[in-house]
């Protein structure tokens, strides 16, 4: 028998309920006599060597503001040692999960777990394992830098000595004994990064790391995230930067409107897609005759012509077919290009319709 | 317990850092020892501690309020719009521990304060007078604490209460009239509509006598004056307190106060959203 507690969509009023895993129960709030069902989670279907191996599980997440869901039953598993992306337009849902999965807002339904840990049951023990950095930095401003990371670090029972290896690694040596409030707005964000990874978190969380960052800072930011990977954390982060993420997250999961659109590696998104790769093909000297017979090419998605350049989109199985016909009318080929669609198209192609 | 702690040591370092803890500090002195000195109008130069207290009450009754209700008005509210409290919250710690370390944080600073400024103050004045009431002096500061805590927690509730910093401001100023002015007056208005005027100060019924200890600020009054009250009664008025009135009853009453906003803090925060 499980016990669940919901807040009626209408009137926020508190219903409890029991049943069983998998049981329809339905609803009806004593407050406004709203109705509704509800379908008690089944058992998690997850062994436990995968449970072991997952770090941060988020199943059947619904959250309501003002009658609307923000995030609408939504499930992903974040693996242990990976990179995952999240990613969705604004107002997709994506800081409603994140703060869901950092128990800061209460959620409606819906299970979320950290290293098996249930953030509803034992907060205090999932969030041992997480290092956040939020989209809006904020510190105390009348501490200096290292007062505000020697807070962190005596919360999270840390030694006060890693603050300064952190400020340093940051590059803010020479602010460390500034008050943060006469911090530039760079400087907060890698005072932000430094803070997150206190007490060196098995779990993080990044939301917009290289906001208001200089590329300096970015490059800094980015290297600091492939260390970690490197070091065995598992990071979840959610950029708009979407070149970023394709550079170093190994699974991506799109949310739009609330629900998930897609979730798996960048390659699998674009073959679920269909989405062709760009070939360019540089040419001595483009006679009228080669582009007659590239046209001529069955499988060929577009074709654009420009100086002596051809850049066509098709299947890779097509792109030999078009070569030897351009040699086949004279053309010499001086360069090939083939760009894959970038995780920008991909994203584009999925939140079609905002 | 670490973790309400190391909150309230923050609190006390972030209002150290930002001089409030110096500037309230010599607020009290000075204003202990302008009112000891010049408070009297029927005598010249320094006041005993009674007659001090005396003078001190009305003034700690509309200073310590407004000073305990803006240091905790924003205490959550101003976290979360600042956004600080995502990454509070993102740490291994309850909101309950949160709650309580904002308020020991805080607490401790208001109780510092009155302690070392009308403490230093009280060692000037037993320098310059005779037959220094200490004790009744130390009941006075122990309530002035009591009744900053009490106001504290109010603002505390705001603080959870509100969506807004500025929305929550507003609900200080109110509760400080509120308690100041308002209440004290429809309490009087209330009396006087249902009773003969002239004998209020003696004779007062039994329902006023309790209607008043509904006011915060009343019962600390009842406080101080219970212990003090012979130096109060120097102008020869003195008033007549039913017998129930007793310290044990003013300061459970301002305790319930505190634990009852502090569990309704927690209630709101609790439910809240960041």
């Amino acid at each position: 028998m499980i016990s669940k507690t919901i807040q009626c969509p209408n009137c926020r009023n508190i219903i409890k309920i029991n049943g069983d895993p998998g049981e329809k129960k339905l609803l009806l709030c004593s407050k406004c006599n709203q109705k509704g069902k509800y379908i008690f989670p089944s058992s998690d279907n997850i062994d436990d060597g995968e449970k072991k191996a997952i770090a941060i599980l988020v199943k059947n997440l619904i959250k309501n503001y003002n009658g609307t869901n923000a995030v609408n039953n939504i499930s992903f598993k974040v693996r242990k040692g990976e990179i995952f992306g999240f990613l969705g337009p604004n107002g997709a849902g994506k800081t409603t999960t994140i703060k869901s999965i950092l128990g800061l807002v209460n959620v409606d339904s819906g299970l979320i777990k950290i290293n098996d840990f249930d953030v509803a049951d034992s907060g205090k023990n999932a969030k041992k394992f997480i290092g956040y950095l939020p989209e809006r930095v904020a510190f105390y401003e009348n501490l200096s830098a290292f007062q505000n990371l020697c807070f962190i670090a005596e919360m999270k029972k840390t030694s006060k000595d890693e603050c300064k290896i952190l400020i340093k690694e940051f590059g803010l040596s020479n602010a460390i004994n500034k008050k943060v409030g006469a911090f530039s707005k760079g400087m907060v964000q890698r005072l932000g990064m430094a803070r997150s990874l206190i007490g060196n978190p098995p779990i993080l969380i990044l939301d917009e790391p290289s906001g208001g960052l200089d590329p300096r800072g970015v490059v800094l930011i980015r290297s600091k995230i492939r260390e970690m990977k490197k070091m065995g954390s598992t990071i979840l982060v959610s950029s708009h930067i979407l070149s970023e993420v394709q550079e170093i997250c190994d699974r991506v999961c799109i949310i739009n409107k609330g629900e998930i659109v897609a979730q798996d590696t960048v390659d699998g998104l674009r073959k679920t897609l269909n989405i062709k790769p760009k070939i360019t093909i540089e040419l001595e000297k483009l006679s009228e005759n080669i582009i007659k017979s590239v046209k001529e090419v069955k499988g060929i998605e577009k074709i654009d012509i420009r100086d002596n350049n051809i850049d066509v989109i098709c299947d890779s199985r097509i792109k030999a077919r078009v070569i030897i016909t351009i040699e086949k009318t004279g053309g010499k080929i001086i360069n090939i290009h083939t760009k894959d669609p970038s995780l920008e198209e991909v994203f584009m192609k999925f939140t079609e319709g905002d | 317990m670490n973790s309400i702690f190391t909150i309230s040591k923050k609190e006390l370092l972030d209002n150290v850092r930002n001089k409030w803890i110096i500037i309230l500090t010599i607020i009290f002195a000075s204003l202990t020892l302008v009112v000891s000195y010049f408070g009297s109008i029927f005598t010249e130069g320094w006041q005993d501690l009674g007659i001090t207290i005396q003078g001190m009450m009305s003034l700690v009754q509309l200073l310590i309020p407004i000073i305990a209700l803006m240091l905790g008005y924003s205490a959550i509210i101003g976290e979360i719009e600042k956004g600080s409290m995502n990454s509070l919250l993102s740490l291994p710690v309850t909101r309950l521990e949160i709650l309580l370390g904002k308020f020991i944080g805080l607490g401790s600073l208001l109780a510092i304060t009155i302690i070392i400024g009308f403490g230093l103050a009280g060692i000037v004045i037993g320098f310059n007078v005779s037959d220094v009431d200490y004790a009744g002096y130390i009941i006075f500061i122990f309530a002035t604490i009591l009744i900053g805590l009490v106001f504290l927690v109010l603002a505390l509730f705001l603080s959870t209460l509100f969506n807004k910093r500025s929305t929550a401001m507003g609900g200080a100023i109110f509760l400080w009239f509120f308690f100041n002015i308002i209440l004290p007056i429809v309490f009087v208005g209330i009396l006087a509509a249902s009773s003969d005027i002239i004998n209020i100060v003696n004779n007062a019924p039994d329902w006023y006598h309790i209607l008043n200890l509904f006011n915060p600020l009343q019962v600390y009054s009842f406080l101080v004056t219970l212990n003090v009250g012979a130096a109060l009664s120097l102008d020869n008025l003195s008033i007549a307190y039913p017998e129930y009135y007793s310290n044990i009853l003013m300061t459970i009453i301002l305790l319930f106060w505190i634990i009852c906003f502090m569990i309704l803090s927690y209630w709101r925060f609790n439910k809240r959203d960041i």
